[in-house]
């Protein structure tokens, strides 16, 4: 329309579409404007500045995140063939004036109370989550071609040489598009968006633009069109009363991994790698050369991983793309005939080497980078500046980090590794350490994700510095948590080096054991702050007041042990069991010199108490026999009573099994307690026998194969010697044991020369 | 009476079919190629024409693996099939002969004393000693013949072949000639010359390949067919097929019985169950499609002969027993866990369980 008094030309691209970036650079040549106007939300205009940076290196996205609730926020990722990336770096380079124009972020990131909650987490990605269907992508199929970038080649690239023609006849099918689906002019979302984009536009006319050129998804392009434009009271009718949100904006680093489909983006492409390829290519004018130079790569990269790609091979791989395309009757060779190949000819026929080939050069590796001045929430720059401190650079790719704890430079990496896991970004994660039982090493595997950024904003909210954002999230917690979690935040406090959060959370913690009634809680606390006693040390943490819970706790649960023991079902006698343990493990750790007295008085009190489940009984038994508090005999007693005619077999087999349960090393070595065991099982009758099988099962079912065989050989030899329960009188006699003695004897007195010693006594 | 080949090569039994698509081929076609590559890939896949001839499938799974095949021979570089026994490696390689050259004849089969002259030369010794050394006295293989012709050369089994001799293939596909010393001459392949070798990879007794012959093959992996339907239409085409040459009277009135063993196959390769519940134990024989067809045509001429006419779980369960148990004692214990695991909870299999559990 010419009323509109400036030319207004809408690119219409195909988001991350090679084909559309080349185009839309050739047609920003050709038109020259005074203003470049890219589709996204204006706030990003603020990003301008850093957008013409070297430094700042797709793939890259556009964040902009809601000031108070960060977990809503939408990216706006850009790789170097994408057309707005192309658009940006243009009109930055000549200094023409670029705008982003869209829905502002302001509305489109405020809470709508429509809306449902599931979406809060869910990210918006531009176009991609509510925006129109790859309507190119859709053409493209239509017209019978598998990859949208060569039907853009075939129908768009080879028809005009101009490139304003080309977008001209892109904005022509559109309108049938539009008119076909009327998705468009049917959603109230892309109605508002829509309308955004043009108020944008009419205030830069306004302005007294002469050429303006409008990159924007190809959708949009016809009702972007000056001719279609609806009047502005029309648009501003649709842009009030909308609600609206305070947001912040910053470039963040982005994958090419998280460009593909596959992890979720959809208006993403399948090969970000090939795209970039195809891309480069182009722009270096080696059109002729995108097939070569693919294979080569290929070809590298198979020799990377030891496999013979030899060059005269790669000829011959593409020389089958070739036959392939023509086979298939297509005018160029594309990435299905070069994967196909691959597979027959540098690989051999198998397919597994393509995986590689898909993950490391379709998809690619490649992972952005911002400039250092780049707009950041506090927490993330404090995050960013120690990474430089630690030399821990961050990385798309998995690696592997062992740390020693002892050297201190090494113990701050883990710390920060640690923290950013409280606060939400698991970019380490704990890996096995190898063989080793030393508590000074730690593994982690390393690998940076793009949306740690988001991860980051979020955890801002608990504070700017990583330590103070733990502690004070560490605080939070510990005012809500319950005994075993406040128990498990304090070996966090530890391992985070968070002296201030420890107080409050062993305080806490403090406070929590006097009201606390449920004895399970107070055992299972005593593990980690035994932990955090015993090794507290290595960290430099002042365990002091750790040492002084402790043993309150300790002390508590030892008195309400055995009232906590009475009346259990079968589940909660294995919780208290597995309690029990947790607790013995600790209580032993700290001590120096056997359990304190408390705790070894209360395991007595409930051995002794014969109405207790016979699983805790059991294993009670077994801490007090390991612990050398009781000895075989009175242990032999025991298992007799409990295993005796009088007691139901149900409850004598939870008894075997609680206090069997861990090695078979007793009752290999104890003749006597494997007679007990071994006379009670032949001893019952046998209905209650097979109720009995499946616990029995059970039990020994956990000993090793080896162990077990070995029991059975005992138990064989124990026959062939008669019942016996002290094991004298199937045991050898003195003269047997003499005999077998004395070759060893012999030999070593030759050995250290004392002569022969002969059968002589 | 005139006499009838048991088997008729492809290009005898499909000639209609390779007339038809020769008509219709306007494509451009490879310097001595009976077909376009396009016609090769309809001929192998199936299709219809636009004359309306049905083009009936010879291979039924992934069109990129035949398209790679085509194309690899269309670049002059030699095909190599590798895949278990049985996943149709000399099937394709026969209907890719015929309908690239005309002449799926021109074959080697490859075994453990396959001389050199099998792939070379060898001479008529009468003639050399009657008339001393000249190129009549000499003995072309089908390699020699096929470079002079301008046809394809299939190899079977080529992974059989001693290394040594499999070697003397390398000149012949890098320098596409053949030298004959003994007459200081030598044969120049003709256009269109080209080898389709195949080869399976697990097998006893295989002479693994060379890196510097490897090189010079385009590797194509025959897969098992993936689907219960696809491996199900593949015997019932081919069981038919053989039971209309062998001029069986017996039909198979309904897919069941192929569905069946099919699904038995299937389960004991992969060694679970198709509703994947069931772990089970796989027997040592490879249990291909080739297998499937042979027990199902078995099972035909069974029914014809000593049955009524109708296949029923008698007839297949004697020779489903001997493909599935080729080790006596292994594969027996996994045949009988099978059966009693899995065969007798299917009620609707209660005659196959019934007629196995007698064979014993």
């Amino acid at each position: 329309m010419a009323s509109v008094g400036a030319l207004v030309e809408v690119l219409g691209v195909r988001h991350h579409g090679p084909g559309s970036a080349r185009s839309v650079a050739e047609a920003l040549d050709e038109l020259d404007p005074d203003l470049v106007v890219i589709e996204g939300p204006p706030e990003l205009d603020g990003l301008l500045e850093l957008g013409g940076r070297r430094d700042l290196v797709p793939p890259v996205a556009g964040l902009v995140y809601a000031v108070d609730a960060p977990r809503r926020a939408s990216f706006y990722p850009l790789a170097e063939f994408s057309p707005e990336w192309v658009a940006m770096r243009w009109a930055l380079r000549r200094g023409v004036a670029v705008r982003f124009a869209d829905l502002p972020a302001v509305h489109a990131l405020a809470e709508t109370p429509a809306s449902p909650d599931d979406s809060e987490d869910v990210e918006h990605t531009g176009d991609a989550e509510h925006g129109p269907p790859d309507a190119i992508g859709t053409l493209a199929r239509v017209a019978g071609y598998d990859d949208p970038e060569r039907w853009w080649e075939d129908a768009v690239e080879q028809r005009a040489s101009s490139a304003l023609a080309r977008f001209a006849a892109i904005r022509e099918a559109m309108s049938a598009v539009r008119a076909a689906d009327g998705w468009g002019d049917r959603d109230p979302e892309n109605q508002r968006r829509e309308a955004a984009m043009r108020r944008v536009l009419r205030a830069a006319v306004k302005e007294g633009r002469e050429r303006i050129a409008v990159v924007c998804g190809a959708y949009h392009a016809p009702a972007l069109d000056p001719a279609a434009w609806p009047a502005a009271a029309h648009d501003t009718r649709l842009l009030t009363r909308l609600p609206r949100t305070k947001v912040a904006v910053t470039w963040a680093p982005w994958t090419a991994d998280r460009l593909a489909v596959a992890s979720g983006y959809g208006a993403g492409v399948t090969a970000p790698g090939w795209y970039q390829h195809l891309f480069v290519s182009w722009s270096r004018n080696q059109d002729d050369e995108v097939v070569s130079r693919w294979l080569t790569r290929v070809a590298r990269a198979l020799r990377e991983e030891g496999l013979p790609a030899a060059p005269a091979t790669v000829v011959e791989a593409a020389r089958l793309a070739e036959a392939l395309a023509t086979v298939r009757g297509r005018p160029s060779v594309g990435l299905p005939e070069l994967d196909d190949a691959t597979e027959a000819v540098l690989c051999e026929g198998s397919p597994l080497p393509l995986g590689l080939i898909h993950r490391r050069i379709t998809v690619g590796e490649s992972l952005g980078r911002v400039p250092a001045g780049t707009p950041m929430v506090p927490l993330a720059r404090d995050v960013d500046r120690t990474q430089r401190a630690l030399r821990m650079r961050p990385s798309a790719t998995e690696t592997t980090l062992v740390l020693d704890l002892r050297k201190p430079s090494q113990r701050e990496r883990s710390v920060l590794l640690h923290r950013l896991r409280l606060l939400g970004v698991p970019w380490g994660q704990p890996a096995d350490a190898g063989r080793t039982t030393g508590t000074f090493k730690e593994a982690w595997t390393l690998q940076w994700h793009p949306e740690y950024a988001v991860s980051l904003v979020e955890a801002g909210l608990h504070g700017t510095t990583v330590v103070g954002a733990a502690s004070s999230l560490v605080a939070e917690r510990s005012a809500q948590a319950d005994l075993d979690a406040l128990a498990a935040l304090v070996e966090q406090c530890l391992i985070c080096e968070l002296p201030d959060a420890l107080d409050d959370v062993v305080r806490a913690l403090a406070a929590r054991t006097a009201t606390q009634a449920d004895v399970v809680s107070l055992l299972l606390a005593i593990e980690p702050l035994a932990r955090t006693r015993r090794y507290g040390d290595v960290r430099e943490a002042d365990t002091t007041l750790v040492a002084e819970v402790l043993d309150t706790v300790v002390a508590r649960a030892s008195v309400d042990l055995r009232p906590g023991c009475a009346s259990l079902d079968d589940d909660a006698a294995a919780r208290m069991r597995d309690a029990v343990d947790a607790a013995q493990r600790g209580v032993s750790l700290v001590a120096g010199d056997g359990p304190p007295a408390v705790w070894r008085a209360a395991l007595l009190a409930v051995a002794s108490d014969r109405q207790v489940h016979g699983l805790v009984s059991g294993r009670v038994h077994r801490i007090l026999l390991d612990g050398g508090v009781l000895d075989t005999s009175a242990i032999a007693e025991r298992l007799s009573q409990r295993l005796s005619v009088g007691s139901s077999a149900l409850a004598g087999a939870a008894w075997l099994d609680g206090f069997l349960d861990g090695d078979a090393v007793l009752l290999l070595h104890d003749p006597a307690l494997l007679g007990i065991v071994d006379d009670w099982v032949s001893g019952v009758a046998e209905e209650t026998f097979d109720d009995l099988v499946p616990l029995l099962r059970r039990t020994f079912a956990r000993y090793q194969p080896a162990e077990r065989r070995q029991i059975g050989t005992r138990l064989q030899h124990r026959d062939t010697s008669g019942p016996s329960y002290d094991g004298s009188e199937g045991g050898p006699t003195d003269d047997e044991l003499w005999e077998r003695a004395a070759p060893v004897v012999s030999r070593v007195a030759e050995l250290l020369g004392l002569g022969p010693v002969g059968s002589s006594r | 009476m005139t006499a009838t080949p048991l088997r008729a090569h492809a290009e005898e039994a499909c000639a209609d079919e390779l007339a038809a698509l020769a008509a219709v081929d306007d494509r451009p076609r490879p310097p001595r190629w009976r077909l376009s590559p396009w016609a090769v890939a309809t001929y192998l896949l199936g299709g219809e024409l636009d004359d309306g001839t049905t083009i009936s499938a010879k291979y039924v799974g992934s069109r990129r693996l035949v398209e790679i095949a085509v194309a690899s021979l269309a670049t002059d570089r030699a095909l190599l099939l590798l895949g278990v026994p049985g996943t149709a490696k000399t099937w394709v390689s026969e209907h890719l002969a015929a309908a690239i050259s005309g002449d799926s004849t021109l074959v080697v089969q490859g075994t453990a004393g396959t001389p050199e002259e099998s792939l070379r030369y060898g001479w008529n010794y009468a003639r050399l000693l009657a008339e001393g050394p000249s190129r009549d006295a000499v003995v072309p293989s089908p390699v020699m013949r096929a470079m002079e012709r301008g046809s394809i050369a299939r190899i079977e089994e080529l992974t059989r072949i001693p290394a040594d001799v499999q070697d003397a293939l390398i000149s012949i596909l890098s320098e596409k000639a053949m030298g004959v010393p003994e007459l200081d001459d030598e044969v120049q392949a003709q256009q269109g010359f080209n080898v389709i070798a195949t080869a399976n990879n697990r097998d006893k007794g295989v002479n693994e390949l060379s890196s510097a012959l490897r090189r010079r093959f385009n590797t194509v992996v025959l897969p098992l067919p993936d689907t219960l339907e696809q491996e199900v239409e593949i015997v019932h085409s081919r069981v038919s097929a053989t039971g209309r040459s062998l001029e069986l009277p017996a039909e198979i009135e309904a897919l069941s019985q192929i569905e069946r063993v099919v699904t038995i196959f299937r389960e004991l390769r992969s060694g679970t169950t198709l509703d994947r519940r069931t772990t089970i134990k796989s027997p040592s024989a490879t249990l291909s499609t080739a297998e499937a067809i042979s027990v199902m045509t078995n099972g035909v001429a069974l029914a014809a002969h000593f049955g009524d006419g109708v296949l029923r779980a008698d007839d297949v369960a004697a020779s489903l027993t001997g493909a599935v148990v080729k080790d006596p004692v292994q594969d027996r214990i996994v045949w009988q866990e099978y059966l009693e695991t899995v065969v007798k909870d299917r009620p609707e299999w209660a005659d196959l369980y019934r007629a196995c559990r007698e064979l014993g």
